[in-house]
């Protein structure tokens, strides 16, 4: 169980309140630079998910907040036989707050089953930069795990009305890994949520001119969704990948709306 | 002969003009990239995109439409309404459904008018629902009096009688392997309507994540005979 609310005091983005029991916990605050932007590493269980956890997150920006969210490493969910590991994030965006939520990958491991449902409640103004990356878990023989499930669903609602829903349901074993349609020959797979008001067709086709020259190895879907948004979906090979594109991403964004440099999370 | 069988017939013809036959939900995608040529590996992609999409989105919005309607629930329509257009991330797809949606409302009312698809148009006019052709047919079947499993199948079966036309106009195929494939997807689509019957409502859209890619990448193909 993890609480996170954060405000804005005098241009800086800070904690309001923080409460956190059990196995998640967080470090203090970073500032990267003099934007007042906040950035929270959270730090996951140190013997990564098993059988029937669960946990839950709750995120609230106030009015203007600035936040990075991020974690400290990888997040593991090992083998679960029976009941799945279930995470629960619920997010509140409060007019003119920024999230960037930008997780290090979930690792599967053999016959790992996960299912996490994110809601997130944004107010007219907000935006949101929210991403996922998915991945099976290596094996010492290097053959790459196959995990038996991995359900992941976002609902956001804007002034209460849905205005995304996102339900990726991917089981390697039933589908077939190979198989056309599903993960077609890849492993990994990212995505990336942009909500903002300030999102147009122009700047979906000038990000995508921008980053079309890296697509080599992966397959890229971008797509506008019905209103203030953007969704990014990447099928690759590797990690790193998925990270570099998402990042790119991220980066033009930032330059463009905010004219603020890339976010540079020096982990390692 | 049970009364509602000829207007099925109808409503599930491919003649009736809901736009169909310019929506490929991706397949002009994998067409274009070489990766559905011929009978083989059409048969394939269109099992994948029946059992890995059809079934979570459309094949159960029938089964909760109808659930609905026998409850008499009609928020929970409108909810799955937006629920489902909600859910088609690739904007082609999502609105080239929504279209759809809209088409087969209009005629659907003019053919078999009742106070569901009254209240549905009214709804969309005021912008309060979207459309979606999933629900409108469901909700035609239902007042012809059309048991669940039966609106089920054939809801599948007529979206997927589509695809395959025009998988013969676009790969293309022989008029002759079309009708092959739509005898051999008939018992994929009695599985289909199997697991409709007994899936959760958790499982309500969930994507295959190639196709969903596929189908965003479509807004990006130069050369197309098909909106998505």
């Amino acid at each position: 169980m993890l609480r996170l609310s954060m405000e804005k005091k005098r241009n800086k983005t800070v904690t309001k309140q923080v409460y956190f029991q059990g196995a998640f916990k967080m470090l203090r605050p970073h500032y990267f630079d003099n934007t007042g932007q906040a950035c929270f590493f959270l730090i996951n269980p140190g013997g990564g998910y098993v059988d029937g956890d669960r946990y839950r997150m709750e995120i609230t920006l106030e009015e203007e907040a600035e936040l990075i969210l991020t974690t400290q490493s990888a997040t593991k969910v090992y083998k679960t036989p029976h009941t799945p590991v279930v995470q629960e994030n619920i997010i509140h965006l409060k007019k003119d707050s920024i999230l960037e939520y930008i997780p290090d990958a979930l690792i599967a491991y053999r016959e790992a089953k996960y299912k996490q449902n994110t809601v997130i409640q944004m107010e007219r103004g907000a935006t949101l930069f929210y991403s996922d990356i998915l991945t099976p878990g290596w094996s010492p023989d290097g053959e790459w795990f196959q995990y038996d499930l991995l359900q992941l669903k976002n609902e956001i609602y804007l002034d209460g009305q849905l205005i995304l829903f996102d339900h990726l349901k991917l089981q390697p074993l039933e589908d077939g890994v190979d198989g056309i349609g599903y993960l077609e020959g890849y492993t990994h797979l990212g995505s990336m949520i942009i909500i903002s008001e300030q999102v147009t067709s122009d700047v979906v086709q000038r990000l995508y001119d921008e980053v079309e020259k890296d697509f080599s190895d992966c397959k890229v879907g971008l797509s506008l969704m019905n209103e203030g948004g953007f969704t990014v979906r990447i099928l690759a090979h590797s990690t790193q990948k998925i990270e570099e594109l998402l990042a790119s991403c991220s980066a033009f964004l930032r330059k463009e709306w905010y004219d603020r440099a890339p976010v540079a999370l020096r982990k390692y | 002969m049970d009364n509602y069988l000829l207007s099925l017939f109808q409503l599930c013809d491919s003649n009736l003009p809901t736009g169909a036959f310019s929506h490929s939900f991706g397949l002009e995608t994998y067409i274009q990239e070489n990766k559905v040529h011929d009978k083989d590996s059409f048969s394939q992609w269109l099992r994948m995109y029946l059992s890995g999409q059809l079934i979570y989105t459309d094949g159960l919005a029938c089964r909760l439409v109808y659930e609905a309607l026998e409850r008499n629930d009609m928020d929970a329509i409108w909810t799955l309404d937006r629920k489902i257009t909600m859910q088609a991330l690739p904007r082609e797809t999502r609105e080239g459904t929504h279209k759809m949606g809209e088409r087969m409302l209009t005629i659907g009312y003019d053919l078999y008018p009742s106070p569901t698809l009254s209240l549905y148009k009214e709804k969309i006019k005021n912008e309060e629902a979207f459309g979606h052709p999933a629900i409108v047919f469901t909700a035609i079947a239902h007042q012809l009096q059309v048991p669940q499993n039966v609106i089920v199948s054939t809801y599948l079966y007529s979206s997927i009688s589509s695809l395959t036309q025009n998988a013969v106009r676009g790969i293309p195929l022989g008029q002759t392997a079309g009708q092959y494939i739509l005898r051999d997807i008939q018992q994929w689509i009695t599985k289909a309507v199997e697991t409709i019957e007994t899936m959760d409502v958790d499982d309500f859209g969930a994507v295959a994540p190639g196709l969903e890619i596929s189908q965003m990448k479509h807004e990006r193909v130069h050369i197309r005979i098909f909106m998505s």
